[in-house]
């Protein structure tokens, strides 16, 4: 076959040009570990993401020395948890799966993006230095909402990064010669211990109280006042530890039918 | 006149094309180029298009 | 000056005037579409609530992707068979036939996709009628089965197109048994097995799959599969929409640059290359899809690289043949000779100046195709940007100036407006770089495509310029683009009635400088091509098909009752608007 000259000049230039392309993104994967979402997860039917311990109760958890994981999970139209917070100087690999349509779990501004299929859980690991704000988006179109889509990540600064949750458990109702118990559980996800003050308010009256909560575990402060003393009628409570606060009433009195008379 | 309509046409579209580009590659050096100063860059630089088109100083004089 | 075409082949003028007919409408409402969209998405002007965005997101895609540009396809390829074979095809009734198979099956998309802007769409085939699913309609959102069956039928006449042609160029050579396959019938023949084996993969997909699960006979349906299927196909119809514009830049450009072709062999290779590597790179689409190995996305990322090599050697070849015709106009210097073309011609400005965009596009192209870096722009606003170079200019621009040329032939009527018709190309050219460098610059912030409003609570991290200014070119350049469209239909309009005229247009395509003589003949040897593109097709795709099915199962991985159309949904999303609420959700109480 005749070629011209140049045109075989040219020819082997481009070669050189596309072999120096696929060169150059193979060095990216390899030599700087930039890695790809692929199969490595098991797959994961939407029916069975309220039975998977992951996604059940999406959330982010610590799983080593500056290691935490993030189960989310996408669905029309919006993203679990909201926001996804995680501390600075970290290392966070993303799980995310969908309950529906394909979208995507995408931090705006970054090469954090994935596709998320229903059926397939989408794994990621990133790195966050600095603490800052990034906007998450679905830019996969899933419909009408589509655009309504987004959530947000946020990186906290690692000394004020905490994995506190508080639940108390209160009576609604005791009568006038009962105490009133203010059951304070406070979970530390975690892994190293927390020294937190636990504040009550009900009432009048304040406490205050100094709890260790071990890593990856759960402490319970019980409260106990005197109904005598906080007098008939409606009153207020308020429980706080760290950023977390939990608030109620209790009624104490001669309802009929006070809660606690059994 | 020294170029022919259609030439100018093009040079024209050409000249804004690279007028909007070069704000996108200026910015990768930092030099950042408002909209005020890329709409004025691009119409200096149609004006000193037609001068060289039409102006005589320039024309060929065996035309 | 030769006959007309219209005058030497009547009948075949016939056809492809229709088919162009088609095309033109088709692109009337898509760019239509296009300037709502870039007003809607800029807030700059709202004409439709949101979710109706999403109507006209998949009008624009599907009347534009595949309505004009492969009807002009269709039309293009039956002339440059007739012409280059010197005569019709064997049986006008199949010709006739494949032109009312695509255009019903256009016909039933659109009513389906059109009964989106329908507040209370009627119900049929069981459910509603709607179909804002997008062109890439990805399950599990669905659409009503007749957009599915209108797809189905407008491809099977694509394939009987292609028999026709087949079947053509048969006959022709039983009658001349020694003569090598002529340029422009050699370009058809091997685009159209390029696209016999890449479209196997939506037809499996709609008729397999989707389309039995729209009807409701198949419960369920496997998303990862589908989605791959359709890029197996989706890479593909890209160079399907591309090789008619290359056929144009191979045999029309040179000739109206005053010469003839560089290199016949060189085409020929070219379009070979096309056959052998469109198809096994499809998952490149899909680099950030989970249940597919990185392995497997390695392999289609060379395999795209390497994709790159014809159309460089395209850049060269053409470039090469205009430099060639200048210097016959007299043209002389190293770039002097740019000044002794035809610039006044708007069939050869325009299709320069798509070519010249085509080549930017390209490293936008090269950028897509970096597995890594794609992580950065994939879904981003940069993507509509490449396409927007791409499909939207280096094929639209060359088919609106290649109508330029063909029209006048096909009609008998001279062109109306050759100097708005120069315009009208240079002004394509101005509007495409101000929105597509706006889409870039909005992709690498993160600016999502296929949003009505991306407009968040977070800010961009903008590095130049400002969000309102990036939207503000984006619409000046959308704008620009309907008018210059909108010009082209009416130039066009006034041709096709433009009876008292005689074109002046020489439709002889002068041979090659170098002609087929030069090439061995097994270029011509189509059979060999196709059993190597098979292999590179199956060596690229039966590993993950394999993988894909044992995750998820054929039918999905065990999800039960997967999707089910909206209706029984839309009553209790109240905020939603029913006609325009398409989710597919999942059924809980399987
Ligand atoms: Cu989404």
């Amino acid at each position: 076959m005749r070629i011209h000259q140049y045109e075989r000049l040219w020819l082997i230039g481009a070669m050189v040009l596309i072999v120096g392309f696929i060169v150059t993104i193979t060095y990216g994967a390899v030599g700087l570990g930039i890695t790809m979402v692929d199969d490595q997860e098991a797959t994961l039917p939407p029916d069975d993401i309220d039975d998977d311990e992951r996604f059940a109760d999406p959330r982010v958890e610590q799983v080593g020395e500056d290691e935490y994981e993030a189960y989310v999970v996408a669905m029309t139209f919006i993203y679990q948890p909201d926001p996804i917070e995680v501390p600075a100087n970290s290392e966070v690999t993303f799980y995310v799966t969908s309950r529906d349509v394909i979208h995507s779990f995408t931090v705006v501004g970054t090469n954090t993006n994935t596709m998320v299929i229903p059926g397939e859980v989408s794994v990621m690991t990133v790195e966050f230095d600095e603490p800052g704000e990034y906007g998450v988006v679905c830019n996969e179109y899933c419909g009408s909402g589509h655009h309504d889509m987004e959530g947000e990540l946020i990186v906290h600064p690692e000394d004020e990064f905490t994995l506190t949750e508080l639940a108390v458990d209160a009576p609604e109702s005791v009568a006038p010669g009962d105490d009133v118990e203010l059951e304070a559980t406070i979970d530390n996800g975690l892994l190293e211990d927390l020294d937190v003050t636990l504040e009550a308010e009900i009432g009048d009256e304040t406490f205050e109280e100094d709890v260790t909560v071990a890593g990856d575990g759960s402490e319970t402060v019980t409260i106990t006042v005197d109904g005598e003393e906080l007098g008939e009628g409606d009153h207020d409570w308020t429980i706080s530890v760290d950023d977390e606060t939990e608030s109620g009433s209790v009624t104490v009195g001669d309802e009929e039918d006070g809660g606690d008379d059994s | 006149m020294r170029t022919s309509p259609a030439k100018l046409l093009i040079l024209i579209a050409i000249l804004l094309v690279i007028v909007v580009e070069l704000r996108t590659v200026l910015a990768f050096f930092d030099v950042e180029l408002t909209v005020l100063q890329g709409i004025a860059v691009g119409i200096v630089g149609i004006a000193l298009l037609l001068v060289w088109a039409f102006s005589p100083l320039f024309s060929e004089s065996d035309q | 000056m030769t006959d007309l075409f219209v005058d030497s082949y009547p009948k075949q003028a016939r056809v492809v005037r229709s088919a162009f007919l088609t095309a033109y409408i088709a692109l009337g409402i898509g760019a239509l579409f296009g300037v709502l969209q870039a007003l809607h998405r800029t807030d700059i002007l709202r004409l439709v609530e949101s979710p109706t965005y999403y109507t006209i997101l998949t009008g624009h895609g599907v009347f534009l992707v595949i309505t004009f540009t492969i009807f002009f396809l269709v039309g293009l390829y039956q002339w440059a068979v007739t012409d280059s074979l010197g005569r019709g095809p064997v049986d006008m009734r199949l010709t006739w036939a494949w032109y009312g198979l695509m255009s019903s099956g256009t016909l039933l998309a659109a009513i389906a996709i059109l009964a989106g802007f329908l507040d209370d769409p009627p119900t049929v085939l069981g459910s509603e009628l709607s179909a804002d699913v997008l062109f890439t309609f990805y399950a599990p959102l669905q659409a009503n089965p007749i957009f599915y069956v209108g797809l189905v039928l407008f491809v099977v006449g694509t394939w009987l197109a292609g028999a026709d042609w087949f079947r053509t160029w048969w006959s022709w050579k039983q009658e001349n048994p020694d003569a090598r396959i002529p340029l422009p019938t050699f370009m058809v023949l091997t685009t159209m097995i390029m696209w016999y084996i890449s479209s196997i993969g939506v037809a499996v997909s709609i008729l397999a799959f989707i389309l039995p699960w729209s009807l409701g006979l198949t419960g369920s349906l496997n998303p990862t599969l589908t989605r791959t299927l359709f890029w197996y196909f989706g890479h593909p119809v890209v160079y399907f929409w591309l090789l008619p514009a290359y056929l144009l830049w191979y045999t029309v450009l040179p000739k109206l640059s005053g010469g003839r072709l560089f290199s016949d062999p060189l085409a020929r290779v070219v379009f070979i290359l096309f056959i052998l590597l469109s198809t096994p790179v499809g998952i490149h689409h899909q680099y950030l899809d989970p249940g597919i190995s990185d392995g497997f996305k390695f392999i289609v990322m060379t395999n795209t690289m390497f994709l790159l090599l014809p159309s460089f050697l395209t850049a060269f070849t053409v470039v090469a043949s205009m430099e060639h015709g200048a210097r016959q106009r007299g043209g002389d210097g190293y770039f002097n000779w740019l000044q002794a073309l035809p610039w006044r011609d708007p069939a050869f400005t325009g299709m320069s100046l798509a070519g010249v965009v085509f080549a930017f596009g390209g490293f936008t192209g090269i950028v897509n195709a970096g597995m890594n870096i794609n992580y950065l722009v994939h879904n981003s606003l940069w993507v509509p940007g490449h396409i927007h170079t791409q499909v939207g200019t280096a094929v639209a621009l060359t088919f609106m100036a290649g109508s330029y040329w063909l029209v006048p032939q096909l009609t008998g009527n001279r062109l109306v407006g050759r100097d708005v018709a120069l315009v009208q190309v240079v002004l394509w050219f101005v509007g495409i770089v101000f929105m597509t460098n706006s889409m870039y610059r909005g992709g690498l912030i993160g600016i999502p495509r296929r949003s009505a409003e991306p407009q968040y609570d977070f800010d961009y991290e903008i590095a130049v310029g400002s969000i309102p200014e990036i939207r503000a070119q984006l619409a000046i350049g959308g704008v620009l683009l309907f008018v210059s469209a909108m010009l082209f239909l009416v130039l066009i309009l006034l041709t096709a009635f433009n009876d008292d005229s005689e074109p002046i247009v020489d439709g002889t395509i002068p041979p090659a400088l170098s002609g087929p003589e030069d090439s061995p003949r097994v270029l011509d040897d189509l059979r060999v091509w196709i059993a190597i593109a098979l292999v590179l097709v199956a060596i690229a795709y039966a590993f993950p098909l394999a993988n894909i099915v044992s995750r998820g199962g054929l039918f999905g991985p065990d999800i039960g009752p997967f999707p089910v159309v909206v209706e029984t949904v839309a009553s209790v999303l109240s905020t939603t608007d029913t006609g325009m609420y398409l989710e597919a959700l999942v059924e809980t109480e399987s």
